[in-house]
Formats: structure tokens, C-alpha cells, sequence
């Protein structure tokens, strides 16, 4: 358990699909669902589209967590964008996690576009996962290279 | 009929039948310990190229982008990695002529400067499989086995794949215990441990871009450092830079990285450049059962699926 | 001159930590010995050939700070004066060379680089005389020896039993009169200092006749020669980087939220974008023609803007070349071209 600031709240960063994840959000929302406020959403079209980059880059910039969301496989609105993006989180994942990245950083799941709850539900674990965590620290980019030999 | 002039028989062949118009090959230079990639154009020069466990080089990284027709001298990784450049279309087939080596490994000479403290060699002599080095103050005799890269500790694939013509007689397989025995141990630490230990490794890194410029499949033609809109990672010496750029080079090989070594070998600060990419190769193994180059025609991992792909670290 | 036994050598270390930024020798792993910072006079490692990593990068670092800033106030320059006056221990003759042909790019008449300035300024030179030339060093063929006296503050050198000191310039002659614990030389030193010079230039074992180069290379442009001898290059810039003289850099930018900064990052003439143009045009677009203007940089421009040879003989290229390429070989077959 890392040692945590006052008053720190994670920041976590949400890729959704905006055909099942991010229409899952929607409905958390309009089924006035509570869920932790800590995640920050960005939309993609499909889980398939996020490039390994976008999560990584999140880390250095100092997001405490990353969730990546889609449809259930089968039911991806571009038939098979998911079934990529399965592929290439698994070895991504693995590959953090085997670098020296505190497992419970990165978080994948499928939230279809009527599981409202599910999607708090997820956004809740993932919130307290990275929570006990604490605030990342191995990837994120700090201060300038000054160059001067130490 | 030894290897090498077989090797060199072939190569002959070839150009005085113009079947192609240039044979990439090693050739001796001087240079104790090492061979040199040679380009051959004249039948008359073919009688340099040797052909022995200093021919490290992946020579498949210099088929790509070639407009002519190249016999390439080629040992099991180095056959594979065709492969994979033929299946994604960087090569045609026709265009290679595939001069296939059974390899029993390849010297690693840092292993040898290891050994001997950092002696300065000053000249080496193979004979059978004794290497005699030589310095001002010291002479030693050293087994070739001793001294293997350690990609070659655990290869399976000492014969060509895919050839158009073998020199020599296939090699029997290497009784290889536990290739991935260094990356289960690793896998097998803390998390703080591994940290530590890519932290370390990956702190020597000088961004010189040896290891993506020596791998045959780092063939785009701008890569992802050099894109500036987006900037995907800095380009200074910033630890965290750093990793991103290995951990996404690494990424970048996934399922197409024959684990030659050329990259660690190239790196004149010695990251540990194969703990990441053979990683990757581990779990592309356990996670869809596929291994790069074997086939032509064969599907890449990332760019195929299967419905029942494990999902297990999915909510 | 004086001396100091040779495991006392600390001790020397040890004070002018205390009142210098003192870098020099670490071993790195079990190959690599490099430049870094010393805290203690027990992490030198003096028992060494040579640095990986050439002493331009203390003054020339692979990234380097100009200026940042936050929001729209005005942009902080960097803190141009290093806390500390700097000491760099052990520094061969090659790398102390190099020096003088940078000074010549970044202190030059037309062109003052701070950056550059300012650490050469704050910094004086310890350079150790180089007992082990290795295979490829060719230094003597740059006039250039492994006991040159030349660019450097104080000289030193492994007698054997005891290191010896001679000041050059009067900038290191202050320094070395203030370590205490220093001996005299004694009379038989300077005999002594002369015949292991002499071993050592028999250990440099290459030689390369760089006398008419400059004027061959400007007559062989357009030779067919250079069709060849690129084609096993791999652009990978480990030459570039760890050459002592090579110093092309790239200026980017780095921003997050309403901070940034701006760095110099080396670069290499060897890359394929080096050259390219924003319109897609690249005059220099293959291999041949970035080997041709390696050498005809370092062999010929360099010597036509400075008057000097852009190449110190630390073989550093040579050693470390993935492929093999060599240099002095190289050299060679331009000398033989009719």
C-alpha cells in the first residue's frame, strides 16, 4: 500500500465504445446509478480502435488507472473490432504488468449498452482497486531531463 | 565438402546463371571475432563468403525495400523472419533466393570480452571448434559451445523453414529444457522486483535506435518516435520515455519476432532487450498457440481472432 | 609533477568532491565503463580502456534543457551556471581532443552556443595518459597520442606503484597545489613517464594516412565507390552517438497541460529523416548518400570550415558497429581509388 496524500482521489480514464460501453454509461446515468466519480470517459466507436498507445500514454501522463470497455464478443456493432482488441489487450496487459506495473492499474471489460449497472458496477471495483494502489508513480513522465550527468 | 565451399559453389551458380543479381552473404574482414555482411555481384568474388558461428547478422534485413533479385545466406531465425517479411508482403517470393543454413548457433563475443575481463582480443583463430583468441598479455583457447548467444541456448528451429536451396544436412534438435526460463523467473518476482530490474536495464538505453534499425521487421518507414502529430513518446533519455519506446517496440513485434537476437546484439550499452520481446513471444504462445515464420500463409496473431480467445482478465 | 601512491587515489578524489561536481570512470556492468557522477572516491574506476559513451556528452548531453515554461509567463531559460564548478577525472587524450574540434562548432567566432559555454567554463580536466590503446584505436594517425599532453588542465598518468600529476594550464595547476597528501616526482619519473609512453604508442596498433584525404574526398563525389560501401550499414547511429566529435542535435518540444519545454536531443546524419523536408523531399535519401556525407563531414567539411580532421582516433565507431563497418578500412580503400 503506497503511501497516499490527503485528500487524493484516483484518476481513472475510460475508454468506452460508444455503441455498447459508453451507451451502458448512459444508462448508469439515466437510472440515476451512484457510481465513484473518479473515471474520466473518452469515446471511441469500438474497444477495437484503441490504439496500445492511448493506454500507455495515460500512465505516463499520470492516470492513476485506465479502463477499457466494449461490447460483449459477438455483438460488436463492427462484428468482430472487439474480438482484435481482446487479442492485443491480452498480451498489453501482460506485458505492463510483467515490466513492473502494479497489477490493477489497467482494467478491461465488456459492458453492453443495457447494463446500466454493470458499468457502475465495474467503474466502482476499478475505482477502489487503483484507490488501494495509490497514485501511480513507475510510468508516469516527471521532471525535465536536465542532462547533466548523475 | 565442408559448408562454406558449398556455400560458395551455390553462390557461383547463381550469378553466372544470372538467377539473381546479387548474393548477400558474411565475409571475413579481419576483424577478430566477427564476420562482416558481404554483397556479392561477381561470380569471381564468391570465395568471400565464409561461413561459421561469427555470422551473427539477421542478413533477411537487408531484403526489404530491395528492387533486385537477392540469393540471401540464411540461418533458421534468419529463414523466418523472411517468412514473415514474405507474409506481409515486404518481399515477393520470387525475388529471394533463400540460401538456407543449419545453424548450431552463433557466437556471442560479449560473452567471450566477459570471460576474458574485457581483454582486448586482438586476434582469433577458429579451427573444429576451438577458438584461440590472442592480446598483448594473454592467449586462450575457447569452445565455441561455450560461448553461444544465449537466443541460440534454447532454439528450435536450427533449419531453415523455408529455402530454396539447404547447404548441409539438417541439424538434430537441441534438447532445450526451458526456453523461457529466465522470463518465468522474472514473471515469477514482485512486481517491485521486475520494476527494478527493467528500471536498471532500461536506464542504459541511449535511444541510439540500434535495436529497431538491426531487426528486420522494424521495417516502416516512419516509426512511431519519428511521428511528431501525435508526439507517441519523447525522445530524450527520460526513464519513462525510455520503457514506453521499448515496451512499444516490443509490442510492435508481437507474433512476428523470430527472436534472432540482432537486437541485442546491436545495443553497445547492453539493455536486455530480449527479456521483452521474447515475453511477448511466450504469451503469444500460451495465449493463441502461434509462433512467427513458420508458415507461409500463416495468419498473424493480431490481425486474426477466434471466438473462444481466453478472456479471463476481462470483467 | 607530483605523485600520489596509487591506492591513495581516493583520497585525492574524496577532496576535490568536497568542493567539486567531479565525474569520471564507473563501471556500468560487467563490459561497460562510462562517465558518471562520483560521490565517493571508491566508485572511480580507473583500471579501464575506455569509455563507452564519449566526454562530449558532459558538455553536449543526449538531452538537454533550453528553455521551459509555464503558462504564459515568460519562458525560464535554464539555469545556465552548473552549482559547482566541475572536475572531469580521467579522461583519455582522444576524448580531451574532442573537445578542442567542438569548441571549434559551439565556441567559434560566429556562433557562441551558453548551453556549451557554460559547462566548459565551470569544468577542468583531469586526463589520464592510456596505458591499454585497444585493437582499433588509432589516435597517433590524428596526431593524437595515448600520452598526449594536449587540452586538458592536468595531466596524468599510472606509473605503475603511483599515479603522477603534471599541470598543463594554470586553471589545473591551481587545483592540483591545493590537493594535500601529493609527493614529489622523483628524479627517475620523467625517465619512466617517457618509456611507457613509448609502450603504449607501440600498442596503438592501427594506422591510417589521413594526409591527402580532405583533397581526395572532394574529387570523388561522384565515384561509384560509394555505391558499396553503405550497403551493409544499418543507419543505426550508434557511430554518431558514441563518436567524440559527431554533434548533430534536433530541437523538440515537450508540453503537458500549460507546462513544456524545449530540448536539444542528438541526432544522427545517419537517420533516414535527417534530412527530409516538410514537402517530403529528402536529399539525402539513401544510405549511400548519408555514408558518403559522414565521411565527408568529418573527413573533408570539417576540415574545410575548422582546418581540422573531425575524427580522433578512439575507434569507438569501429568497436561498436553492429555490422562491422570500419572506418580506417574504409579510409583505406578511398586512399587506394585511382
Amino acid at each position: 500500500m503506497q503511501e497516499q496524500p490527503e485528500n487524493w482521489e484516483p484518476r481513472i480514464i475510460a475508454f468506452l465504445c460508444s455503441w455498447c460501453s459508453y451507451a451502458g454509461a448512459d444508462l448508469a446515468g439515466v437510472s440515476r446509478r451512484r457510481y465513484s466519480p473518479n473515471v474520466r470517459i473518452v469515446k471511441v466507436p469500438c474497444s477495437g480502435r484503441v490504439n496500445p498507445f492511448y493506454i500507455v500514454k495515460s500512465l505516463q501522463q499520470g492516470c492513476d488507472g485506465v479502463l477499457v470497455s466494449g461490447c460483449h464478443p459477438g455483438e460488436c456493432h463492427y462484428s468482430n473490432g472487439n474480438y482484435y482488441a481482446r487479442r492485443r489487450f491480452a498480451i498489453l496487459k501482460r506485458l505492463l504488468e510483467y515490466i513492473g506495473l502494479e497489477e490493477g492499474r489497467v482494467h478491461f471489460s465488456w459492458v453492453s449498452a443495457s447494463e446500466g449497472d454493470k458499468f457502475a458496477k465495474v467503474v466502482n471495483e476499478v475505482t477502489e482497486t487503483v484507490r488501494k494502489l495509490g497514485p501511480a508513480t513507475r510510468l508516469v513522465k516527471h521532471s525535465p531531463v536536465d542532462g547533466v550527468v548523475n | 565438402m565442408d559448408l562454406q565451399t558449398k556455400l560458395r559453389q551455390e553462390a557461383r551458380k547463381l550469378l553466372e546463371e544470372k538467377l539473381v543479381d546479387v548474393v548477400i552473404g558474411y565475409e571475413d574482414e579481419g576483424a577478430p571475432l566477427r564476420t562482416t555482411p558481404c554483397f556479392i555481384t561477381d561470380p569471381q568474388d564468391v570465395d568471400r563468403l565464409v561461413w561459421n558461428p561469427f555470422c551473427d547478422h539477421n542478413l533477411a534485413r537487408y531484403l526489404t525495400a530491395r528492387k533486385d533479385k537477392a540469393a540471401v545466406v540464411a540461418k533458421g531465425c534468419d529463414t523466418r523472419a523472411i517468412v514473415v517479411l514474405i507474409n506481409e508482403n515486404q518481399i515477393e517470393r520470387k525475388n529471394v533466393n533463400i540460401l538456407g543454413m543449419p545453424c548450431g548457433g552463433i557466437v556471442d563475443r560479449k560473452k567471450i570480452y566477459n570471460h576474458l575481463k574485457n581483454g582486448d582480443v586482438r586476434e582469433a583463430v577458429l579451427k573444429d571448434k576451438v577458438i584461440t583468441v590472442k592480446g598483448l598479455e594473454f592467449t586462450a583457447d575457447l569452445m565455441v559451445d561455450d560461448f553461444l548467444a544465449d537466443c541460440c541456448l534454447s532454439c528450435r528451429h536450427r533449419n531453415p523453414v523455408l529455402c530454396d536451396v539447404q547447404i548441409g544436412e539438417n541439424l538434430p534438435p537441441l534438447d532445450v529444457k526451458d526456453e523461457y526460463k529466465k522470463i518465468k523467473q522474472l514473471e515469477e518476482s514482485t512486481s517491485e522486483e521486475r520494476w527494478e530490474y527493467f528500471r536498471k536495464t532500461l536506464s542504459k538505453c541511449i535511444r541510439c535506435y540500434a535495436c529497431r534499425e538491426a531487426c528486420p521487421l522494424c521495417y516502416c518507414q516512419q516509426c512511431f518516435t519519428d511521428q511528431n502529430f501525435p508526439a507517441w513518446v519523447g525522445k530524450t533519455t527520460d526513464i519513462s520515455d525510455t520503457i514506453v519506446f521499448h515496451i512499444m517496440r516490443a509490442f510492435h513485434t508481437t507474433g512476428r519476432c523470430v527472436d534472432c537476437g540482432a537486437c541485442e546484439r546491436s545495443c553497445p550499452n547492453n539493455v536486455d532487450i530480449r527479456m521483452l520481446t521474447k515475453k511477448i513471444a511466450k504469451d503469444v504462445k500460451e495465449l493463441f498457440g502461434d509462433e512467427a515464420g513458420l508458415q507461409l500463409e500463416e495468419k498473424a496473431p493480431l490481425s486474426f481472432y477466434n471466438e473462444d480467445d481466453p478472456q479471463d482478465f476481462i470483467k | 609533477m607530483k605523485t600520489i601512491k596509487k591506492d591513495k587515489i581516493n583520497t585525492v578524489l574524496d577532496f576535490l568532491i568536497k568542493k567539486y561536481q567531479v565525474f569520471g570512470p564507473v563501471q556500468k556492468d560487467d563490459l561497460v565503463v562510462d562517465f558518471g557522477r562520483i560521490q565517493n572516491g571508491a566508485q572511480a574506476c580507473l583500471e579501464f580502456s575506455n569509455t563507452n559513451e564519449p566526454a562530449k556528452k558532459l558538455f553536449f548531453p543526449q538531452a538537454e534543457t533550453l528553455f521551459s515554461y509555464t503558462g504564459s509567463d515568460a519562458a525560464q531559460v535554464s539555469e545556465l551556471k552548473p552549482e559547482k564548478p566541475r572536475i572531469i577525472f580521467g579522461m583519455r587524450p582522444c576524448d580531451a581532443k574532442s573537445l578542442s574540434l567542438l569548441d571549434a562548432v559551439f565556441d567559434g567566432p560566429d556562433y557562441k552556443d551558453p548551453y556549451y559555454i557554460v559547462k566548459r567554463k565551470n569544468t577542468t580536466i583531469f586526463t589520464l595518459a592510456c596505458r591499454r590503446p585497444r585493437s582499433n584505436c588509432f589516435c597517433d594517425s590524428l596526431g593524437i597520442g595515448p600520452f598526449s599532453k594536449k587540452d586538458t588542465d592536468v595531466f596524468m598518468a599510472d606509473l605503475g606503484d603511483r599515479y603522477v600529476f603534471e599541470p598543463i594550464t594554470p586553471g589545473g595547476a591551481d587545483i592540483l597545489n591545493k590537493i594535500p597528501g601529493l609527493e614529489n616526482a622523483r628524479p627517475t619519473d620523467a625517465e619512466r613517464l617517457k618509456n611507457l609512453r613509448s609502450e603504449a604508442e607501440s600498442k596503438v596498433a592501427r594506422k591510417v594516412d589521413l594526409d591527402n584525404l580532405p583533397e581526395k574526398l572532394a574529387r570523388i563525389f561522384d565515384h561509384p565507390f560509394w555505391d558499396g560501401i553503405h550497403q551493409k550499414c544499418l543507419g543505426c547511429g550508434i557511430c554518431t552517438y558514441l563518436c567524440p566529435t559527431c554533434h548533430c542535435f534536433d530541437i523538440v518540444d515537450e508540453q503537458k497541460d500549460d507546462k513544456g519545454r524545449r530540448i536539444r536531443i542528438w541526432d544522427s546524419c545517419s537517420y533516414p529523416t535527417f534530412t527530409l523536408e516538410a514537402s517530403g523531399h529528402n536529399p539525402r535519401a539513401t544510405g549511400k548518400e548519408r555514408m558518403r556525407q559522414r565521411l565527408m563531414h568529418k573527413f573533408r567539411y570539417f576540415v574545410e570550415n575548422y582546418g581540422e580532421i573531425a575524427c580522433v582516433g578512439c575507434g569507438r565507431c569501429i568497436n561498436h558497429c553492429p555490422v562491422g563497418s570500419d572506418l580506417i578500412r574504409e579510409i583505406e580503400n578511398i586512399n587506394n581509388l585511382k
